[in-house]
């Protein structure tokens, strides 16, 4: 598991600053990278349920960076937003290729990684947590990935969205409401 | 009156100190009991999704490695459905590349439909050309005629007159065919000058064996200077003196005509024959006449026949003369646009104008052609863009 990092954003403003143009250049692109790749592949495997498609997709997404990355903008959002805004749109491509091409098989595999180091009180917890978000609504579900997987703050959020930041902050919100009282059980108590 | 509040734009809203709990807490800069929960949430979430496989990081990396050390991406690894990103771009040019070139057409289109327009257009305020010299009325098609056999008595007594010449290179030859020839040019030299290229075209026709015909010069202080002068030419030279023509000022306009006059010159020869035929008869009955009645009556009849001889021959001559000379009018007319004046400042001023017209026009055209093409294509992108992000939103939709 992808240890979460405690301030992604001050370290993408680092690796954009030491970029000369304000771009994605050698060292900055490779630390973005460092600093990225699990939580993308994170993200587009808890969205798509198929390695094989994350990998792909995760490829896909930093070499559509590396192109695009003269056209980089600051002020319209970070490398990391930027980079999770390809990574969507990407996977949502694959999902529209899945619906014209129905009987390619997907293999769900984001069940079969090994528990058995962590304690049996956070399998449950884990547990607990997968069945709620599985009864979330795709879009709320794919919101809260999103959020917690590219761990963007609302504005940038937004801009991956395509959103206004008030839109954005709403159904995060929502999102997170529905999460918490499908987890909220008498065993529960613990959670937010 | 009860006042019913409403929230104004940047109020705090119902959800914002949930969102400013959670968002301090994913930063770390709170360490509330429901923060510590949020953090807790945020990790079983992020822990449901099993990390990279070692041998995909392995190849991401090191691909990556080599995108930084210089070598562009050039393949996409295990490309799902569609092909790989890289080669789909190596299949199309770029977008500004496209661009360029359709701008650059759009120019290139209205550039020429401006100079074309300008090019065939009526010459604005200048004189018009001189009307193509036809002589006997509209130029005549030549008659088909199989053979051209002069009678051979005749031939032998009309030798005198000269064999006419042949078409000009510019008009279609037919061999064994007798054809006048006729030209007009217009010159256009500079208005101070047309008199000195009247004289220079008269020098030219004497010097090529013919001569002017008539000629009249008019010259204003203000206004069009013009002259204009007939000359007649050697038809075998006519091609060369309108080339020597050309050479002593600018041509504005030139034509050439040309009519057949092979049966005119095959009956005056015919009717020399006759003649000379019935003189020679006459002489023959005069040397074998015994009265004096017989004699006078020949004598007579003999002055007649060499009346006739002559008038044929005075034909025949004047339909030679019309085959073996050409006719050309001349007509100069000053011009003020000629470049014989040299370069002047109002002359570099006036060309610099001409230049930024023909640029603003060319600009124009191109802008209005452009711009509903650009307003389109911004609109299309624009559909595709929502259609993209509609589709793609759909396809999260779905459960």
């Amino acid at each position: 598991v992808s240890t979460p990092a405690s301030s992604p954003h001050n370290r993408s403003r680092s690796h954009a600053e030491a970029s000369p143009r304000g771009g994605l250049e050698g060292a900055a692109f490779e630390a973005l990278f460092r600093g990225c790749a699990a939580d993308i592949h994170g993200y587009v495997l808890s969205l798509l349920g198929d390695r094989s498609s994350a990998e792909d997709v995760t490829a896909l997404a930093f070499e559509r960076l590396y192109r695009s990355r003269s056209r980089l903008n600051h002020a319209r959002g970070t490398p990391r937003a930027w980079l999770f805004a390809i990574a969507r749109n990407a996977a949502l491509d694959e999902l529209r290729r899945r619906r014209r091409h129905p009987q390619r098989a997907v293999d769900a595999d984001t069940s079969d990684h090994t528990v058995s180091d962590d304690a049996l009180e956070h399998a449950e917890r884990r547990e607990t947590v997968r069945a709620a978000l599985a009864t979330l609504p795709p879009r709320e579900r794919e919101l809260v990935l999103l959020k917690f997987h590219g761990q963007l703050s609302n504005g940038e959020l937004a801009r991956v969205l395509g959103v206004s930041e008030s839109n954005a902050s709403t159904r995060v919100h929502r999102a997170l409401t529905r999460l918490r009282e499908n987890c909220s059980d008498p065993g529960r108590s613990e959670m937010p | 009156m009860r006042i019913i509040p409403f929230p104004a734009r940047g109020e705090a809203r119902r959800e914002d100190p949930m969102m400013e709990e959670l968002e301090a807490a994913l930063r770390g800069e709170s360490r509330t009991a429901q923060s510590e929960a949020w953090v807790a949430l945020r990790s079983d979430v992020r822990a449901l999704a099993p990390p990279m496989a070692p041998d995909f990081e392995r190849s991401l990396r090191s691909r990556i490695d080599q995108w930084t050390a210089g070598s562009p991406p050039s393949t996409s690894p295990r490309p799902v459905h569609s092909a790989p990103e890289s080669a789909r771009r190596r299949r199309q040019p770029s977008r500004r590349l496209r661009a360029a070139a359709a701008a650059a057409g759009v120019c290139a289109v209205a550039a020429g439909a401006v100079i074309a327009a300008e090019n065939t257009g009526t010459p604005r305020g200048g004189p018009v050309a001189a009307p193509a010299v036809v002589r006997a009325g509209t130029p005549a098609t030549p008659t088909p005629k199989a053979t051209n056999t002069p009678d051979t008595g005749a031939a032998g007594t009309a030798g005198e007159a000269a064999q006419p010449a042949t078409s000009p290179a510019s008009a279609p030859a037919t061999p064994g065919r007798v054809q006048e020839l006729a030209a007009s040019i217009t010159l256009a030299p500079a208005p101070a000058d047309v008199q000195a290229t009247a004289d220079r075209v008269a020098r030219l026709a004497v010097s090529d064996g013919g001569f002017v015909q008539s000629s009249q010069v008019q010259q204003q202080r203000e206004g069009t200077s013009e002259a204009t002068l007939q000359l007649s030419l050697p038809s075998a030279r006519l091609s060369a003196a309108l080339a020597s023509l050309g050479q002593i000022a600018p041509v504005r306009a030139q034509s050439q005509s040309l009519q057949d006059i092979t049966s005119a010159y095959d009956g005056a020869r015919r009717t020399l024959a006759d003649a000379v035929a019935e003189r020679a008869a006459l002489l023959r009955a005069l040397a074998g006449a015994s009265t004096q009645g017989q004699i006078e009556s020949l004598r007579r009849q003999l002055s007649l026949a060499a009346g006739a001889i002559a008038r044929a021959r005075s034909a025949l001559a004047a339909v030679s003369g019309r085959a073996t000379t050409a006719t050309v009018e001349v007509t100069v007319q000053g011009d003020a646009r000629s470049g014989a004046e040299g370069l002047t400042l109002h002359r570099g001023l006036h060309d610099a104008g001409h230049v930024l017209t023909v640029a603003a026009v060319v600009l124009l055209v191109a802008l209005a052609v452009l711009v509903p093409l650009a307003l389109l294509a911004g609109a299309l992108l624009l559909g595709a863009r929502g259609w993209r992000r509609y589709a793609r939103e759909r396809a999260l939709a779905r459960p």
